[in-house]
Formats: structure tokens, sequence, C-alpha cells
């Protein structure tokens, strides 16, 4: 069990990492907008280049 | 016949003689009109053609004639850029609230045609609410260049000043996820550690072991107190402040308490700790808290929504020169000149010309209303035929315009807070918890000091209250999301609780029990030589090009007849020439004879005559919904009493009221007449639900309990409302107060359970009948019941 006193803080270790990459991800505006990219996915670009387009 | 041919673009219907066409897709499309050709033009052109594909419903008459366009030039001046944006150097960053985005195929469109501008660094459209953030290089674009882009794409782009509310929303938005993780996670890693520790007491743990995972969930639980509780505390002390202590007392009390015992038992080596508990507790309080900002964030905004009625620039006269300035320059004293079809941009009178104005959203009242010189306008009510110059008096937040807006912002504050009644009981019963614990400890140790610290274990366990922190806040969210599939907008989180105990509906008329449409309601022709479609088609034909609401009462029956030289009288009605007879379409001063024909002072009548005499007399109304009548029967069936408040004159709001059976119908009601209504209401111990559209609705519905718009209601008025209706028929209404009544009757049955067990288990578990294992069981039992017992409100149809 003596194993525990070097991976309970080692899990601590890993949670303030994972809490410190969230902070910065809401920092950066990425949960900003949590409606729009449920749909954006279906919108996606054309793939053919715009000039093709006309015939 | 060629009327059934619609506008590929706009699907307004394709004037005759009209043959303007345009490839898309690789065929020849048919457009209204050359403003239409050049939007579909352009969208061809940028490589869009997906849009049309994709759009769930055409363009709404959105084109802009392009004549407009100087509109936005101004915008690239130096002071609009100050204005507007923010600036970093050569870079700029502006918000502009986008009208007249209806579906996700907008928001691509914006985006993609946004990319191809030179000079855009980048471009966030959020279609829920309408922003567009843009961030661009002022050296290569204007400001004003990126508004004509989203203006000929049919758009109505509005800049918004950078300390406009999406600011300290968004901040909070990020605050409240940076808490709810820290709250998460540090709950799950403490509860691992508190696995470790009960499974120890059952089983027995090393004592330097069982230290260690206190002083752990010590510094897992520290953050969770201090980061994600802080907002509890702060209103806490903001409450005894006040002196008027709200539910963050008692939380703030426990979660102190129970933190610093925990503490104390953690330095000195004490029976036992509660880190576990603080961290629940404040975790499923977070979540209440966060789920109840999202809804309070996705109704609108209000300074967009009450900017969006007026335009954004004005013309305004220096002397003889027209100079185009933006709303916001404009000061008391200017002479702005107003073309037909724009909105005032501020409160004044008529100094030159005449017109009629459409100030329905305003006042209510649904006939336009003549204005000469001297009289006064309002911002933001709408020109409709003439072209006007007024004196500015007032401008901004000091129009009647703003003052509705203030107005219903002070009657939303004043509304009393509905406290949670499940946070309340949860808080107190913490407390009550460690207060038994407490004394179960006091007494165990004096009574069999070994068995103490066990029971006292379980009495914490087993009386944890997940379920009751659980009960209200599942039940609304299981609720929420299904009314929300109903189209059914929750946006107040008290809405449903309130309407569970609603008394009476007060709704408005025009627009809300009616259509809002003036419909052809009845048709009387006089010359035997027409019939009833012909004369239909003819008054179709010549109010093509009006602007006036009458017209749009025509509208269905266009057909392959056109009309040349029309000419439209200000107030009056119009003429030109159909087949060869001039025809003339108006009131009865506006067409010889008509004056003959026997007058109904209670419907509005238009009058076709030809060649001096009168063909046929249209009545002309905007008829009741179709499932108002059934509505309402409904309603009332379930106990509900009902009245009608309207803006509208007598005889339309007394005819609707006998045709639903409403026996209380108030009629030239203002938006303060209508809110004393409700204070009336109020005061005799109703509980009062409003459901409006107009913007004279906002402050009533910001006064009343709750209230309900439709989806087309004014921006104003939807952003008063509790609650927000899709689609165009009014029995929602009754799925939303049954489903409010049956969720406040599953919130009930889960704060009984959740009373009951902890009530009958606490007795049980002092007594040590509870070993902590069974303990730990009937907890999670328990809130597993309630959250069984809301998920049962997904079912409601």
């Amino acid at each position: 069990m003596s194993i525990l006193y070097l991976l309970i803080p080692l899990a601590l270790l890993l949670l303030a990492g994972a809490v410190w990459a969230f902070f910065w991800a809401v920092g950066s505006g990425q949960f900003d907008d949590l409606d729009t990219p449920a749909v954006r996915v279906i919108m996606d670009d054309d793939e053919r280049p715009p000039e093709d387009n006309r015939e | 016949m060629a009327a059934a041919e619609t506008c590929f673009h706009c699907a307004l219907p394709i004037p005759a003689n009209c043959d303007i066409r345009v490839e898309i897709g690789g065929e020849q499309r048919p457009v209204c009109c050359p403003g239409c050709k050049a939007v579909a033009t352009l969208i061809r052109d940028a490589g869009f053609e997906r849009y049309y594909d994709s759009r769930e419903k055409p363009d709404p008459g959105s084109v802009r004639p392009a004549e407009d366009a100087g509109e936005w030039e101004v915008f690239d001046r130096q002071d609009m850029l100050a204005a507007f944006a923010s600036l970093d150097g050569a870079r700029a960053e502006a918000t502009v609230y986008v009208g007249g985005m209806y579906c996700a195929a907008c928001s691509w469109l914006i985006d993609a045609a946004l990319r191809k501008l030179p000079g855009i660094a980048s471009a966030d459209i959020n279609p829920v609410t309408h922003r567009l953030r843009v961030t661009w290089d002022t050296s290569s674009i204007g400001l004003g260049r990126i508004l004509a882009t989203l203006a000929d794409l049919g758009y109505k782009p509005q800049p918004l000043a950078p300390d406009s509310t999406e600011r300290p929303e968004r901040a909070e938005q990020r605050a409240a996820l940076k808490r709810l993780l820290v709250a998460s996670l540090g709950m799950m890693q403490v509860m691992m550690f508190a696995v470790g520790l009960y499974s120890g007491e059952f089983q027995g743990i090393d004592a330097d072991m069982e230290r260690f995972l206190r002083l752990v969930s010590f510094l897992v639980t520290t953050p969770v107190v201090f980061y994600a509780a802080r907002p509890f505390f702060a209103g806490a002390i903001r409450g005894l402040r006040a002196l008027r202590p709200g539910m963050d007392v008692p939380v703030s009390i426990a979660i102190g308490t129970a933190y610093v015992a925990s503490v104390y038992a953690t330095y000195t080596n004490g029976p036992a700790v509660w880190y576990d508990s603080v961290a629940m507790f404040v975790f499923f309080l977070t979540v209440a808290r966060y789920l109840e900002m999202r809804a309070r964030h996705r109704s609108l905004d209000r300074g967009a929504a009450l900017a969006s009625l007026l335009p954004n620039t004005a013309t305004r006269l220096d002397g003889a020169q027209r100079r185009q300035v933006p709303v916001t320059q404009l000061a008391a004293g200017d002479i702005a000149l107003i073309r037909a079809g724009e909105s005032f941009p501020a409160d004044g009178s008529v100094t030159a010309g005449q017109t009629s104005v459409d100030e329905s959203m305003l006042t209510g009242e649904s006939q336009p209303q003549p204005r000469i010189v001297g009289d006064a306008v309002m911002a933001g009510s709408v020109n409709i035929d003439g072209i006007v110059e007024m004196r500015v008096d007032v401008t901004g937040t000091d129009t009647t315009l703003g003052t509705i807006g203030r107005l219903s912002e002070r009657a939303r504050y004043a509304r009393p807070a509905f406290v949670q009644l499940a946070d309340r009981i949860a808080s107190y019963i913490v407390v009550a918890i460690l207060v038994i614990a407490a004394a179960v400890a006091l007494g165990w140790y004096l009574v069999d000091p070994e068995r103490a610290f066990v029971v006292t274990l379980s009495v914490l366990v087993v009386t944890c209250p997940c379920a009751l922190a659980l009960a209200t806040p599942t039940a609304f969210a299981a609720a929420g999301s299904r009314l929300s599939d109903l189209h059914l907008l929750v946006t107040n989180g008290n809405a449903i609780e309130t309407l569970s105990r609603a008394t009476h509906i007060v709704f408005d008329k025009t627009g809300t029990l009616t259509c809002g449409m003036p419909e052809v309601v009845q048709t009387i022709v006089h010359d035997p030589d027409f019939d009833e479609q012909e004369c239909l088609q003819v008054a179709a034909a010549l109010e093509v090009a009006s602007t006036h609401p009458i017209a749009r009462a025509f509208t269905h029956y266009e057909s392959a007849l056109a009309a040349t030289g029309l000419d439209i009288s200000v107030g009056a009605g119009v003429e030109g020439v159909v087949d060869g007879r001039h025809w003339k379409l108006g009131n009865a001063a506006f067409v010889p004879g008509a004056q003959s024909v026997p007058q109904d002072a209670e419907a509005t009548r238009v009058f076709l005559g030809a060649d001096g005499r009168v063909v046929a007399t249209f009545t002309i109304a905007d008829t009741l919904r179709r499932d108002a009548g059934n509505t309402l029967k409904e309603l009332e069936k379930m106990g509900l009493s009902t009245s009608l408040v309207s803006g509208d004159g007598q005889a339309p709001v007394a005819r609707a009221a006998a045709a639903l059976g409403i026996n209380d119908a108030r009629s030239g009601c203002t938006p303060d007449d209508k809110l004393q209504r409700i204070h009336g209401l109020q005061q005799q111990g109703e509980v009062v639900v409003m459901v409006g559209d107009g913007i004279n609705d906002a402050p009533v519905l910001a006064g009343a309990d709750v209230s309900i718009a439709p989806s087309h209601a004014a921006s104003l008025a939807q952003s008063s409302a509790d609650v927000l209706m899709l689609g165009d028929t009014l029995h929602p209404i009754v799925t939303l107060m049954q489903a409010a009544r049956r969720t406040m009757r599953i919130v009930r049955q889960n704060l009984a359970w959740a009373i009951v067990y902890n009530l009958s288990a606490v007795p049980l578990a002092a007594a040590g009948f509870v070993p902590p294992w069974l303990a730990a069981i009937g907890m999670s039992t328990s809130s597993l019941v309630v959250v069984l017992n809301a998920l049962r409100l997904s079912r409601i149809r």
C-alpha cells in the first residue's frame, strides 16, 4: 500500500495539469460558443474551387 | 398560372412582365427583381451555391436596394472605427449584431463570405446570439466594406459599441465554467479518497495512511471551497450587508463549518472528516447555478434588442447638404430626412412633408397613423409612405423606445425572486446534519466511546443531502430540455415553478391572439361586370409597390395582371392603370362614389373604384389564430381565468374578445395601463401569466409573474419574456402549463422522498442500526430515485 504515497501525489499533479489546461482553453475562448460547433460540421466548405461552379 | 412562380432567392411572387433570370446550379432560375438577381449572383460567384441547398427557408424580403450602399461607407471613417471597434495597432476587432439570420446555413454563408474578403483575420458568428465577432486589418479593409458585404447578402448588420453587454456575459460564462470544472474534478478526487477512508473504516486502515488520505483530501477540497464556492460566500456577505439574507447564507455556513471542522479534525486527528460532503455539496450547487446561468444568457440581451429597432445611420440635413451620420451622432435640434420605408432615428416632430407611420410595435395601434408638419414622431416607428423631415428632440435612451426598455428592466428587477426551496432546505439540512452528528458523536462518546466514531460516520453518510440538492435542478433540467424539443424555450429557471401556480393568463391581442397580418375577410362587389376574384387581383396589382401594411392583405391574390403608372397618395390610396382601365384603391375619401357605400365604423374598409364608380369594397381585418379559441377553452378547463389587454382600438378588441369568449377585455391600453392592470390582478392575489409580442408589451412581460412571448415577437419583448414559443400556434401554452404543473408535482415528490428518507434514516443511524456500507447504499439509492423520477418528465408530450 505504500505505493499510494507516490501514486496519489502523482495523480494530484496530473489533476493540476488538467485544471491548468482547461483554464487555458477557457481563457483562449474555446468555450465561449457552445452552440455553433455542433452545426458547423455539417456546413463544411465546398470542395470545388469557386471558378468551377459556373458552367 | 404565372403567378404561382416565386423568386428563387427571396420566394416573393414574381411580378408579371418581369423576366429576370439568374443561372444557379446549371439552371436558369427566375427572380423577382434586380436586387435579388444581384444577391443571387453574388452568392453564386462567391462559390456559395450550396447556401440554396441548405437554407431552411427563403430570405423573407431581405433585399436591400443598391442605392443604400452609401449607408455603409460612413463606417469607413476613422471616428466610426473608434466608436465601434477596439484597435490594436493596425488590427481592429468589432462585434456586429446580424439581423435576419434564421438558420445554420446563414451562419455558414456569413462565415464563408467574410473569409473571402481581403484583410479579415477572423470571423466568429454565433447563430444563437446573432453576433459576429470580426477581426480585420485596417490597412486593407474598412468596417464599412464588411458591413456592406453582410448587407449585400441580405442581412441587417448593426455594429455594437465595444462596451455593449456581451463582454460581462462572456466573462461570467468563463468564470462559471472554471468553477464548475474545479468543483467537479475536486469532487471526484475527494470521493475517491473518501472511498479509501470509508473502506478503511470497514477493514481497518493504517493510521499513517488515514492521515495521508485526509491530508490530500484537504489539499483538493481547499480550492473547491475557496475558488468554486466563492460566489456563495460573496452572495452571503452581500445578503447579510443588505439585511436580506438569501439562501447563500445557510449554504455558506454549511460549507464553511463542515470545512473548518474537517480541517480541525485533520489537524488534531479527530474522529471524522467531511471533505467529501463539502465537495459534493459545492459541486451540485455549482452545476445548478451553471445551468441556470446558461438559460439566462440564452435570452436576448436588451441593448442589442433595443438598438435593432433603430436605423444604423440617419440622413442629417446640414443646411442644404445631406450627410449620412451614425444615429449615435444625432443630437437634439438636428434636422433629419426620413424616406419611405425607413424607421425614425429619434423622437421629434415633423418639420416638412407628410406621411403615415406604423407605430404598432410601440403602441399596439394596428392602424397606420397620419403625420403632418408639427406632429410628434417616435424613434423606432416606421415611416410608411412619404418623405419627411423631422427635428430631433430626444435621442438614444431618453426616447419613448428607450423608456420602454428601461421600464421593462426595472419591472424585471422588482420581481420578487423565487428562492429555490430545495437549496434552502438542503443547506439547513447540512447545518442540521452537522449539529446532529456532533450530538450523536458526543452522546455515543459518553455511552460507548468505541462505537461513537462508526455511528457518527453512518449518520453523516446516510444523511448526505444529495437527493435534496438534486431534487429540483434535475426536474427543471429534464423539463427544460423536453420543452425545448417541443419548441418552448424556458429562459428563466423560476418560470416553471411560477407557471405551475398561475391562476390568470393575460393576452395581448395583435400578433398574439391574432396573426398580426391584415387579411381580406369580406369582399362586396358592387359592379356586376366583375367577380370577386378579378377585383382582388386588380387590387393586388395596384398594391404591388406599396409599403403600406394594408397592402400585405392583398399579396395572396397576385396574378398575371400588372399595373402601370402607379401613383401613391399618402394616407389615401393608390391609383394606376390595369387592363386599360384607370383604377383607384383607397379609403372612402379617395375613391369617388365610395361615400355612398354604407359605412361600418367598426371595420377597416378599402374601396376599389374604376372610371369614377366604386366597384368593390374589401373589409380588412387581422384574423384570429386558428387554434386561439381551442387553446383558451383548454386553459379555462385547467382552471385558469383569462383576460385580454390591448393597445388597439375598442372595436377590434371587443370583436376578438367576443369571438374567443373572453369576458375581461381592455382596449386602448398604454404599456403603463397594461402594467397597472397586471399589478391590480396581482394585488387580488392572482399569479399572472402574460402572453404578448409587441415592444409595448415588454414592461408588462417583465412585470407579470411569468411571461411568454411568441418567437416572432419584437426582440425587446423576447428579452423580457421567461418563455419563448417557437412556431405560429398558441397551443404550446397549454402544453407548457401542463408541463409546469407536472414538473412541480415531480419536484414535490422528490423533495418529499428526500426529506422522508433523511428524517427516517437519521434516527436509525443515530441509534447505531445502520453500518457505514448500508448508509452509503442508502445515500446513492435515494439520489438515484430522485434522478429517475425527474427523467419521467422527458416523456411529456
